[in-house]
Parts: structure tokens; sequence; C-alpha cells
């Protein structure tokens, strides 16, 4: 979308006013989303976002303009709206380093061949599932969403780094009703791939399970409140470690003293049996880059702790100039409307070697939190809470019986010191994280896992028997 | 090509192709914000940015498509009517015509007269006001100064066309506090006033008061919802009174209309005039108008836009808002969803707490609530206070029920609102008096 000629003259004009760094990020992203519940598909929408955002960074200071119009007027004034930061002067006649393109995109035909027929056909199969799974299912919605993002980044170092990033997801919300209440069951898999990946996935069986949950939880009790050991299932349970940690180990929040977790690298903030690891490399994943973040650094694979020991933070360029500290391909942004920031993306604990059947029938009374929902963190205090979409009592280490309406709250470096068993088998989930930089695609993920106390938050039920 | 081009070839193209209405929503958003560190820039921004949102009605059925780029209409005009064609509801969408609009007039905003630089020299003097406080402030997180404008257009071919700019300005500041190793944090925020020193002043002592905090026993007690908790509880029930979700069956509030559904003391008006976000139109082109949804208790009906009205047999009170932004479909939201205020002050509704907790602030919105079944769990802070009388600061703890519930047991609601950040919707509560709640804590 950009010559590289007239690329030059934006990044000079952005540096005029003493910028030490430019950089332009050049957008085109087109998607589609449909949705169907009980009367048939509701909405579809198509949307293409493209735009330009032009940064400049003045030691660790940051400017940024974006704008939806390309041409080649409005480029340079967004530079100089940018450049508007900084009072000062420099010399642009310097010669700007020749680029060096990178085009990290890997083949697929994206969303282009795919008709609305086809996106249809997956939302009626997704329906009929979950509709026919119980006839106390009352209301059954569907989502479809699949967008492709084109992405270039250029700088005043002479970096030009392309990737494509497609992403898919399935969304289905099951309502269970007895006629005076209801209850719900979710489930909402996404991919970094192309529509291909439905031919290969059981999609009937995400149906039927978003079902069972809900149908399971009308027939719950109230969630007993207090301090509890709870046992929490790999998958979307790995939103506990994104929110305990996850987001504290960002360099936001670490480079300016924010967190809790802030100076102190190469100690022990978390029991000897916790790993845990970001990897943007990862192969079709929900959180994974394409090869590149959206500063132009490589995608890595990096742990954050190793048995306990913390040994990395998430860093972005910009957040380095304030601290030292090696770029991990973190920077992130929802689109050209934000500046770049450092984020997670496939975050998981890595697997264990406890019996995942032994960390339940140890526990004298407890949680098993099998599906977790959403939650949030204060990056500098550490504080939680998070929401348990399907738990299951634990009393004498034998399940009774399905509880619902449960919080857990509690406190990152707590917590992560009271992990005392961590499963053989890691699997992920998909989320939307939102932060200063937008709302981005991310996996979380972990094996079956026990935290020896942990707050449980509820209605108080009593349990009987 | 020119925007009234582009706008009236998409309405050309899409009749031609056997559309039977075509409209346009149109966005131009300006945005400045400064955000201020240690008195110096640490984060600048500034956009332009537009986006057009096209709706087709083809057999019934309305398509959608979304471009930021004014470039090849035809193409925009295809992608909606394959959408429309992908519809399958029976449920018919109007749009509307021409209409006669309230005369509102947008507040005075003294920092959209400021220059550049005096902006930047506000947020730096909030950061000073704020560290200028002294212990236990240690310094603080953000300190950022705002400023938005979006000019909305609306345009169809049934002859609607009308036009407004909204804007509005914000300052906001997150102090650090430190007493011995334990650290705490807490915001506050102005729209459209440049009085710095109670801006700093209410921000400190927010974040100040938490420290040395700790959680309460489990049990039931009696709860004093600041308005900021209560306004926090209210938004993220806010579907329960929209009219789509209604018609879904997802609100447990279907069926009541007519009905006592809460205490005396709830009265919720949708209040598109109110001075804080006025609009003089919805997102469908509908006048706006204020709404009472809850009456002294009673439930007077929902929140309609012009295709659950016409399901219902009723009029769209004009609460037809794009949810997600000008890329999303028309769905149903509040304007300015505001609990009526009571007549206590603070300080009485302390007194009529006697013994329970104070909640001052809820977090974890989109994890800890379903809107379907009611149901809240939150994590939350705030104080203890005996025989009316404040004895210590509270955290970590969760707070949970049913909203619904809380409804019923509302026994007292205080004379002072507090709003929350404009977005789409805005939502303003009082403090509220609970006959009780379960609270959750170590």
């Amino acid at each position: 979308m950009l010559s590289p000629d007239l690329a030059k003259k934006i990044l000079c004009e952005a540096l005029h006013t003493g910028g030490d760094f430019a950089e332009l990020f050049c957008e085109d992203t087109s998607g589609t989303t449909l949705s169907l519940s009980n009367d048939g598909v509701e909405d579809a929408s198509y949307t293409r976002c493209r735009g330009v955002g032009v940064r400049v960074l003045c030691g660790a200071r940051c400017s940024y303009a974006y704008t939806a119009d390309i041409g080649e007027e409005a480029l340079l004034a967004t530079a100089r709206a940018a450049a508007a930061a900084f009072p000062g002067e420099k010399d642009t006649t310097i010669p700007l380093p020749p680029f060096r393109p990178v085009c990290y995109e890997t083949a697929g035909d994206g969303f282009s061949g795919v008709n609305n027929a086809m996106r249809v056909s997956l939302l009626r199969r997704l329906y009929q599932a979950a509709r026919g799974e119980s006839e106390e299912i009352t209301q059954v919605q569907c989502r479809y969403m699949d967008s492709e993002q084109r992405v270039l980044v250029i700088n005043s170092e002479g970096l030009w780094a392309s990737t494509r990033r497609p992403y898919t997801r399935l969304a289905v919300t099951a309502v269970a009703s007895d006629g005076t209440e209801s209850q719900t069951g979710r489930c909402a898999p996404g991919f970094g791939q192309d529509f291909s990946v439905y031919d290969t996935l059981d999609v009937e069986a995400l149906g039927r399970q978003a079902a069972r949950q809900a149908v399971t939880m009308l027939h719950a009790v109230e969630c007993p409140a207090g301090t509890f050991p709870v046992v929490m299932d790999g998958g979307f349970g790995g939103v506990i470690f994104h929110e305990a940690c996850g987001h504290s180990l960002e360099a936001t929040g670490v480079a300016r003293g924010n967190s809790e977790f802030a100076n102190r690298l190469g100690t022990r903030i978390a029991a000897p049996c916790v790993t845990a690891v970001d990897d943007g490399t990862l192969a079709g994943e929900w959180g994974s880059l394409n090869g590149v973040d959206d500063e132009g650094t490589p995608a890595r694979r990096t742990v954050l702790i190793e048995n306990g020991i913390l040994k990395s933070y998430l860093y972005d360029r910009a957040n380095a100039c304030r601290v030292p500290h090696p770029l991990t391909g973190s920077s992130r942004r929802e689109s050209y409307a934000y500046a770049p920031t450092s984020r997670m993306t496939n975050t998981f604990l890595a697997p264990g070697r406890d019996d995942p059947e032994e960390m339940i029938a140890t526990m004298s009374e407890g949680l098993y939190a099998k599906t977790l929902g959403g939650g949030s963190v204060n990056p500098l205090t550490g504080e939680f809470n998070f929401a348990v979409d399907e738990g299951y009592w634990v009393r004498d280490g034998k399940i009774l019986c399905p509880v619902r309406g449960a919080t857990l709250v509690g406190k990152g470096s707590d917590v992560l010191m009271k992990i005392d068993r961590v499963g053989p088998r890691m699997w992920m989930a998909q989320g939307m994280c939102g932060s200063v930089s937008g709302s981005v695609p991310v996996n979380v993920g972990q094996p079956r896992i026990r935290i020896s106390a942990m707050t449980v938050g509820g209605k108080g039920g009593k349990i009987e028997g | 090509m020119k925007y009234e081009d582009f706008r009236r070839e998409l309405f050309r193209l899409a009749l031609e192709n056997g559309c039977t209405a075509a409209e346009t929503y149109k966005k131009e958003g300006e945005e400045f914000s400064v955000g201020i560190l240690s008195q110096e820039i640490d984060s600048y921004s500034v956009s332009r940015t537009l986006g057009i949102s096209l709706r087709v009605q083809k057999d019934g059925k309305d398509g959608y498509a979304y471009t930021e780029c004014i470039e090849n209409p035809a193409a925009l005009v295809q992608r909606a009517i394959d959408n429309a064609l992908a519809v399958e509801t029976a449920d018919e969408h109007p749009m509307q015509g021409p209409q006669v609009y309230p005369a509102i007039e947008q507040p005075e905003d003294p920092i959209a007269a400021c220059s550049e630089g005096e902006r930047i020299e506000l947020a730096k003097k909030l950061e000073q006001a704020v560290l200028s406080q002294g212990e236990p402030v240690v310094r603080c997180e953000s300190t950022e100064i705002s400023l938005s404008r979006a000019k909305v257009s609306l345009h169809n071919t049934r002859g609607l066309a009308v036009e407004e700019t909204r804007g509005c300005s914000l300052l906001f500041t997150s102090p650090i506090v430190q007493k011995g190793e334990e650290v705490q944090n807490d915001y506050a925020f102005s729209c459209r006033s440049t009085d710095l020193h109670s801006l700093a002043e209410k921000a400190v002592r927010q974040a100040s008061s938490r420290l040395g905090a700790s959680p309460v026993e489990p049990g039931r007690y009696r709860i004093l919802l600041q308005g900021r908790a209560a306004f926090t509880l209210l938004q993220a029930f806010s579907p329960i009174f929209c009219a789509d979700r209604v018609q879904k069956g997802l609100s447990p509030l279907r069926e009541k209309v007519g009905q006592t559904v809460a205490s005396p003391q709830v009265t919720l008006l949708d209040d598109p005039f109110d001075p804080g976000m006025p609009l003089r139109f919805d997102d469908e082109g509908t006048p706006a108008q204020p709404t009472v949804l809850l009456q002294e208790g009673k439930l007077c009906g929902f929140l309609h836009n012009l295709k659950t009205a016409k399901k219902n047999g009723v009029s769209s009170t004009g609460n037809g808002i794009r949810p997600g932004g000008a890329a999303s479909p028309v769905g149903v939201a509040p304007t300015n969803l505001i609990w009526q205020p009571g007549t206590f002050s603070p300080d009485e509704l302390v007194q009529q707490l006697d013994t329970g907790l104070i909640i001052t602030s809820m977090s974890g919105i989109h994890a800890g609530v379903n809107p379907i079944s009611g149901s809240f769990s939150l994590l939350s802070s705030g104080f203890w206070v005996e025989k009316g009388r404040i004895v210590r600061p509270v955290d970590r703890i969760t707070v949970a029920g049913s909203f619904p519930e809380l409804l019923q047991k509302v026994q007292a609601v205080g004379k002072n609102l507090t709003f929350s950040f404009p977005g789409t919707s805005r939502y303003g509560a009082p403090d509220v008096l609970i006959e009780s709640l379960n609270v959750a804590g170590s």
C-alpha cells in the first residue's frame, strides 16, 4: 500500500522534531460476522478497516497518530501530528538506511473463497447439536466470525516486515431453563487459521458441550463461600495464570514499577512445580503472531517462570527504552488505532508430573473448577477475580455435586506460591484480552492444577450430605 | 471520490440491485490524548478516523457492510446484499423516515477551547496536584487528558438526513499510595471540567482509604453500595431492560411489564437529554426521548429500537444503538441510564446502615455477572461500619446476589449521583442501601 520512497518521506517528516525512531503500521483487515439464534440467522455484517499509524519515540517517550485516509497528504499530516509531541529539531537530510523487506506470510487463501452459505452451515450444525442435547435447552445463540489482517510494519532503521493473520472463531451459548431459572453454558474455540480448519473440527461436539454445561448448572446448587483448596482443569483454567501473573509481567506495568513482580527477576515468585511460557510461534493458534509482532520483532517462545523462578518479562521496544530488557516479540495492538505495547500471545503453564485423579482424591473439601469464565486483575496489587462457569463440590476426595455462582479471588503472588499439583497434559483455550493497546486474541492454557487454598466467593450455599 | 458521491453511488447501486431501501451511517472521529508521567509527556496520540456503515434491505432483511475506504462502492453494496440474503429472521426492521428532532445544546467544554499546549499543561498540573497531596502518595500510575469529537451522519433512501457532532473532554488520574510494604491505587476522572484540585483530592482520598484493608468473615451483611458500585451493577445488568434480549427470552424481567419488580425506592430513567452526554437521535435516526423503565418499583416497559418495537407493536424509544461502534449492526442499548436519586445524604445513609459494609467499588464485571440468570459475584472493596461509624477498610471480598432480588431489597437511596465514563452508553446511580447480600472473604 506504500512505496518505499513515500514511506521514507513520511518517516523523515515524523522524525523532524527530534524523535530518534519512527515507525509506520499499515493495516488492511476485512472480516465477516454472522449470528444465529432460535429464529435463524439474525445479523450478518462485513467490516473492512484500513489505515496507518505513525509512532515516534524520543527516548522512552512515545507519540502516536493514526489516520484512515491513506493519501500522501493525509499521511504526511499524520506524521507531522505525531512529531508535534516533541519540540526539538533534527537534521533529516541524513539518509535513512535502505529497507530490508521480510515477508513472514505463509500461504493460504484466507476467507476469499468462503461464502455466507458455508458460514451459515457451520452455525446451523452448531445450533442443532446444542438444541438437540436436552429438552431443557430453551435458547441457543451461535456466532461465527472470520477476519484476515494484513500488516506491514516499516521503521526508520530499515525494517519492512509484512504478514497475514487469518482468524476464525465459532461461539455457542446455550441457555437451559426450567421455567423460573435460567443458566448458561458456553463454548468458543478460535483459530489463527484459514477456513479449512473447519474441515476437521467436530462442530457438533462444541454445541453438545455448551448444552451439557448449561443443563448441569441448571441443576447445580449455590457454591459454598469461604477459603478452600481448588482443583482447576486445563484449557480455559489457564486464565488464572493470565490474570494472576501474566498481566503483571507485561512491561506496561513492570517498566514503570507498577507491578507486584517488578524488580523480581531471578527470584522465586511461584512454587517449584510452576513453569510458565509465552509462545507466539505456535502454528495456527488463536494467540499466535504469524511470524512477527506489531512492531516488527520476530515472534518467539519466552520462558517466563522456570521451576518457580522468574526468568523474563514481556517487553516491547518503547518500554525497553525505559528499562533495558531483551525484546520478547510481545508488541501487540488491536488495530492501527492503537500504539502497541507488550501483551501476551499463547501463554500457558507447562505440564508437570502429578496424577490428575490424585489431586481430587487427596482433597478433603473444596472446589473442582472444570470450566472458568473471564476475569480481571489490578496489575499493581495483583488482585484478581474470575468466574467459575462449571464447578463441582468435592468432599472426602469425591465429586459430590455441581455448584454454580462461584468466583475465585486472590492475589497473584499468593496463588502462584500455593500451586501444589501440576498435571501431565496441557491444553489451551481462546479468549480476547483487553488492555491499553486494545483487545487482542490470546490463548490461555495449563494442565489440571491444584491450589492449596483460595477465596471462593458466591452466594454461600450449603452442601447437604 | 467525494463522500457525497460515494453515498449517492451506494444508494443507486443498492436500489438498482433490488434493495428496497439503503442507509448510511457515517462517523468521522477526531481524538487527542496525552499521558503524563513524572511531569513529562509519556504518551501522545492524535487521530482522524472515518467509518461508513451501509445497511441495505432486500426481501425484508437487513444486511450490513462497513468500510474505512471511500472506494469501490459496488463491492461494498455486494457485501451488504450477500449479508441480507443470509439473514433468516422474519422480523422486519423498518428504516426511519424524515423526523423532527429536539433541539439540544451540547454542553460547554472549557477544555475544548484550550490550545494543545494548555491541555498538556493541565494534565501536568493535575499530576502535580496529586503529588502535592504528600503522604501516602508515592507517584501517579498515569495522568491523562483526552478530547474526542465525532460527527455522526445518517442518510437513507426514505429521506432521512440528520447529523450531529458530539464530544467530550476527560481528565483522568490514578495515584499510587504506599504505607510500609503495602501499595494501593485508585482513579478518578472528570468530564468537561478544569477543577484539578477536587479531582486530585478525590483520587488521593479514594486510594488512601484502601490502605490497611483486609477481608471480613463470610456471611450475610447489610450493604451500602456507593454510587460507583451501584452504577457498575446497573451497567452490567442493563441488558435485562433491552427489548432484544427480552424478546429472545434472555431477560429475567420478561413478561413482567406492569408488575412491581423492585422496591418503591427504585426509579430508573433512560435520559438521552442528560447534559453529561446529550443526544438528539439514536443510531437509526429516531428522535431521542426519555424512557421510564422502573417507576417506584413498577416495571413500565423496555428499551426499543425500530425492529423490537415493530415486533411488539409499540414505538421505538430511541434506543437503536450500535453497541460495538459504527461497524456493528443496530442493537438496543441505553443512552444515559440513571437510577433516580433520593433524599438522603451520604452520612444519613451510613447511620441507616448502622452495622454492615459500605461497598465503594466492584470490579470484574465481564467475569462475575450473568445478565441471563441475573446473578452476580464480584470482587469488591469498601469499609466495615459499626453503629453508624466507619471502623476499617475492607478488600478482597466478593459480594454476591441476584440483581432482580437486590432491586427488591433496596431500603433507601442517596441524593447524589455518580456517573460512569461516557461511552456508547453512560450510567448514573446514587448511593443505595440494601437490606442484605452475601459476602465471601478469607
